[in-house]
C-alpha cells in the first residue's frame, strides 16, 4: 500500500482566496488559488495486485501503467492538499505519462509531483517515478497531470445530475 | 466571452433617436450548457450570470458584460456549444 507525504510550504494555506487568478484563463473562479511549487510524493511496493496481468491492462506480471498513473495522481493530490481547505478538492482532467521501465512485484517506487503551473482553478503538475529500493537514480516513469480545483459537494451534486448517457 | 458591440438600429422616433447597443455573448470554448440562469426579456446588469457552462469538470459562468435586456437566449440546458457559438444577445 502506498504511503503519502506532502512537503508543501510551511503553513502553506491558499495563497490567494480572492478572485480569479488574473490570467484570464477561466473566469469566475472565487476559490483558492494554489502557489506554484507545492510538492508531494507517494511511495509504494509493487504487489501482485498492481500488475498489468491483475489489473487487466496487459498480460504480464509487472507494474501496470494505470497503477503507476494512480500513484502519480496520488502524489499530485498530496501536493495540492496543504493549499486546499476541506470543502475543496481537485479532480484530474488530463494526463501524459511515459512508462519507461518495467517493475516486478516487490519493487519499491517513489513518485514525486510538483505543481508547475496555476491558472485560477486549473493546476498543472509534473511528476517523476523512481525506483526507491536502490541507491541508483532509476527513472521508471514521468509525465504531467492536470487537475482542477472544485468545491467537493458542488462537484458531486453536479455529477449526480449529469447522467453518463448525456455526456456525449 | 466575446462581446461584439455592433452599431444597432437607430430609433426612428425622431429627435431623441439614440443608438441601441447590441452585445452578442459567444462561447469561448467547447462546453456543455449546464444551467441557463437568465431568460429572454430579463433586464441584466453588467456582471450578471447568463448561463453556466461546464467544461473539463469546471463550472464556467458566462457573464453579461453590459447592462441591458436579454433579447435572445440561443442555448438550452444540455446543449453543447462550440467555440464562437452565440449564447445570448443583450440590447
Amino acid at each position: 500500500m502506498p504511503s503519502s507525504s506532502d512537503r508543501g510550504r510551511p503553513g502553506g494555506g491558499p495563497a490567494d482566496t480572492g478572485g480569479p487568478a488574473g490570467t484570464g484563463g477561466w473566469p469566475g473562479w472565487a476559490g483558492p488559488v494554489l502557489p506554484v511549487g507545492l510538492r508531494g510524493s507517494v511511495r509504494a511496493k509493487v504487489t501482485e495486485a498492481d500488475t498489468a496481468a491483475a489489473m487487466g491492462s496487459g498480460d504480464v506480471p509487472v507494474l501496470a501503467t494505470p497503477r503507476l498513473l494512480a500513484l502519480a495522481e496520488a502524489a499530485t493530490v498530496a501536493a495540492a492538499a496543504p493549499g486546499l481547505p476541506a470543502v475543496f478538492t481537485s479532480v484530474g482532467t488530463s494526463v501524459t505519462l511515459e512508462h519507461r521501465r518495467a517493475s516486478l512485484p516487490g519493487a519499491e517506487i517513489e513518485v514525486e509531483a510538483e505543481l508547475t503551473e496555476v491558472d485560477g482553478q486549473r493546476l498543472v503538475f509534473s511528476f517523476i517515478a523512481r525506483a526507491a529500493d536502490t541507491e541508483q537514480d532509476v527513472v521508471i516513469g514521468a509525465g504531467t497531470v492536470e487537475r482542477v480545483v472544485v468545491d467537493r459537494a458542488r462537484f458531486l451534486a453536479r455529477a449526480a445530475q449529469n447522467p453518463a448517457v448525456d455526456r456525449g | 466571452m466575446m462581446v461584439g458591440l455592433l452599431p444597432g438600429a437607430v430609433d426612428r422616433r425622431g429627435a431623441e433617436a439614440r443608438r441601441l447597443r447590441v452585445a452578442e455573448v459567444r462561447a469561448e470554448m467547447v462546453a456543455n450548457v449546464w444551467q441557463v440562469v437568465a431568460s429572454e426579456g430579463d433586464s441584466v446588469a453588467d456582471g450578471d450570470t447568463l448561463v453556466v457552462l461546464e467544461s473539463m469538470k469546471m463550472e464556467i459562468p458566462v457573464l453579461a458584460e453590459a447592462a441591458g435586456t436579454v433579447t435572445k437566449l440561443a442555448v438550452a440546458e444540455g446543449d453543447v456549444v462550440q467555440e464562437g457559438d452565440l449564447i445570448a444577445v443583450i440590447e
